[in-house]
């Protein structure tokens, strides 16, 4: 008797004290996170915006928060700068650049994981070893896969690209290709797209694995072949899954920095908007500046995911 | 006896003509296919390591050696050999990666486990809140976020006189700070999955909160915590820009901005800097090999940025 009233109380305590102490404990347990976040991701995200309306270079780094006010005019700066202005078709500038670089890298990377996945999604021996292949470029170091094509794309006569073209009678000379403009800026499309399609590959690959077979027996009943079973059942059965990478690939390759960095330093006509960012702030040590370029590079993402999100997810639900 | 070569030949005749049953345009261009891209990512990982074995010789040669004769160690005695004419130091850069990486993978396993135990299990306000506000860390670039950070660092610095510029354990802060996020909702998910009454059971046996996470939740969790660890290891391994940013003394850098300094050295040697990138990505390459399974869940997850 004495044993089960002590159990009961204990039980009682443990109930009446339990929401308080759950809630004291919980955000005991997320403190630490929820410092780090804040503290290096949120506020500073937030800082940034206010960075972008002040005057501040190395100068007064050390003593920001009494940096001038001046209002629009690092967002002046930016605009009518010429590595970020439309400059004519010789000089597309930042902005035109990465738009451009982005659509259509992103496209590129979806097609090739598309083809990637089909591959992959016909049973045959090594499958298991082939796929683990296909996602080395993905998980392999940027630094070390960007200069392996640098030294691939060299301009010396040991460089492999250089010495095909020469030797296939193609081209007459060393070519320094990541140095010409035009060209420079496809290689980096390239260079994303086979860095990026395992990507888009692995995605399509576990949704195709889960459509119904049945769709495809009864297409076969029905007479048709391979590229019509692709067209009407395959594609539209992956379409979800093609428009959620499209727009995950985008905003990364948007805002992405190391690749081309490493690639080409930003230069030969592949200038976009983060790593005039980083030259406008590291280079410049215009920060203002910097800040000003990047709150439009989030502004422009801001408006086209709150426009696809209105556009595909409106379609999407009518389909 | 003479039997036995007419035999063959008939199995023979048998092979090539079920060879040609079997081709067809299908199986042809999927060949071809699986061969294109097989070629097209294996090429520069063979190249990579191969061009490390040369010397710089070869490396400057009239034409690309493609196979090398014999395996030079040139590249690597520079990196490592104190007595080379340009020696690199490049042990010190790899302890300072792996100083950066485990601490981070490690750091982040513990606070995911503490955060998505709170956000999966404890009834609280805000729990919805916390959960969507991780999800908008997503949105935020790193080239965003480059700017603030180094502006802020250096006020605190500043204000408490430590060195932010060459603060490995700064870097380490950043990188909890871009992965946190993502390994708080994969766990929070993962832990969602583990049937709460396991837990309850052994809470009314008596285990205190603490000891039913640490006996039970964490044991039951091990595939994605494994998954978190070499997640987080790889993108500290593998980062640069914040690198690039706050290490400034060569003694403090990691793998990536040593090999970036020995790229633009005056004096282009690629066989070099092909070795350092080898020895960088074979650990990424066999992890990931080795922990292939779990890796490609996250990968469809969603769960890396990059």
């Amino acid at each position: 008797m004495a044993e089960i009233s002590s159990r009961k109380k204990r039980f009682w305590l443990f109930s009446k004290s339990m929401h308080a102490s759950e809630v004291r404990l919980a955000w005991l347990l997320i403190l630490p996170t929820a410092i780090i976040v804040f503290g290096l991701v949120l506020f500073p995200a937030i800082f940034s915006v206010w960075i972008s309306f002040h005057k501040i270079g190395l100068y007064n780094l050390n003593d920001v928060f009494h940096a001038p006010f001046i209002g629009f005019d690092n967002y002046k700066s930016v605009l009518s700068d010429f590595a970020f202005k439309w400059g004519g078709p010789k000089q597309w500038g930042a902005w035109v650049t990465t738009v451009f670089y982005s659509f259509i890298s992103t496209f590129i990377t979806l097609i090739g994981g598309l083809i990637a996945a089909l591959l992959l999604n016909r049973p045959f021996r090594g499958r298991g070893l082939a796929r683990s292949v296909f996602l080395f470029p993905y998980v392999a170091p940027v630094i070390s896969v960007a200069f392996v094509w640098r030294w691939l794309l060299d301009p010396r006569p040991s460089g492999v690209l250089n010495h095909i073209l020469i030797s296939l009678g193609i081209i007459e000379t060393q070519q320094a290709f990541l140095a010409t403009r035009g060209l420079a800026i496809w290689l980096v499309i390239l260079f994303q797209a086979w860095r990026y399609f395992p990507f888009a590959m692995l995605m399509i690959l576990a949704r195709l694995q889960a459509v119904d077979d049945t769709l495809y027996e009864a297409a076969s009943v029905d007479g048709a072949n391979t590229w019509q079973k692709f067209i009407s059942i395959t594609i539209p059965q992956i379409r979800y899954v093609l428009g959620a990478i499209f727009l995950l690939r985008l905003l990364w390759t948007f805002n992405k920095f190391d690749d081309i960095w490493l690639l080409t330093g930003g230069g030969y006509g592949t200038n976009v908007l983060p790593v005039l960012t980083f030259q406008f702030s590291f280079n410049m040590y215009d920060f203002g500046k910097g800040a000003a370029t990047a709150m439009m590079m989030m502004a422009a993402l801001i408006i086209f995911i709150i426009g696809y999100v209105l556009i595909i997810m409106r379609n999407s639900e009518e389909v | 006896m003479s039997a036995f070569p007419q035999q063959k030949q008939a199995q023979k005749g048998n092979f090539i003509d079920q060879l040609a049953r079997s081709l067809s345009w299908e199986k042809f261009l999927f060949a071809v296919g699986i061969f294109f891209f097989l070629s097209m990512i294996l090429f520069p990982f063979y190249w990579m390591v191969s061009s490390s074995f040369k010397s710089g010789v070869e490396i400057a040669g009239r034409a690309p050696v493609y196979i090398p004769s014999s395996l030079k160690w040139d590249a690597y005695r520079e990196l490592f050999d104190p007595a080379w004419r340009s020696f690199q130091n490049f042990g010190l850069n790899i302890i300072n990666s792996m100083l950066v990486a485990i601490p981070t993978a490690l750091i982040a396993v513990i606070l995911s486990i503490m955060g998505a135990y709170a956000s999966a299990r404890l009834r609280f306000k805000g729990r919805e809140w916390i959960l969507n506000g991780v999800l908008i860390v997503y949105l935020f670039p790193a080239v965003l976020l480059m700017i603030p950070l180094f502006a802020m660092l250096s006020q605190i610095s500043q204000r408490f006189g430590f060195n932010v510029q060459d603060n490995l354990v700064i870097l380490v802060l950043t990188y909890l700070a871009q992965t946190l996020p993502v390994a708080l909702y994969m766990l929070t998910n993962y832990f969602r999955t583990i049937p709460d009454e396991i837990e309850q059971a052994a809470l009314i046996d008596g285990c205190s909160r603490f000891e039913v996470i640490w006996r039970v939740t964490i044991p039951l969790a091990i595939p994605a915590l494994v998954t978190i660890g070499i997640y987080t290891f790889m993108i500290a391994w593998n980062e640069f820009l914040y690198a690039f940013i706050f290490l400034n003394d060569r003694n403090t850098f990691t793998i990536p901005i040593k090999i970036n300094t020995i790229f633009n050295d005056p004096s282009p040697r690629p066989h070099v800097v092909m070795a350092a990138s080898t020895i960088m990505t074979i650990p990424i390459i066999v992890l990931f090999l080795a922990f292939e399974k779990y890796l490609s869940q996250g990968l469809t997850s969603g769960s890396v940025k990059g």
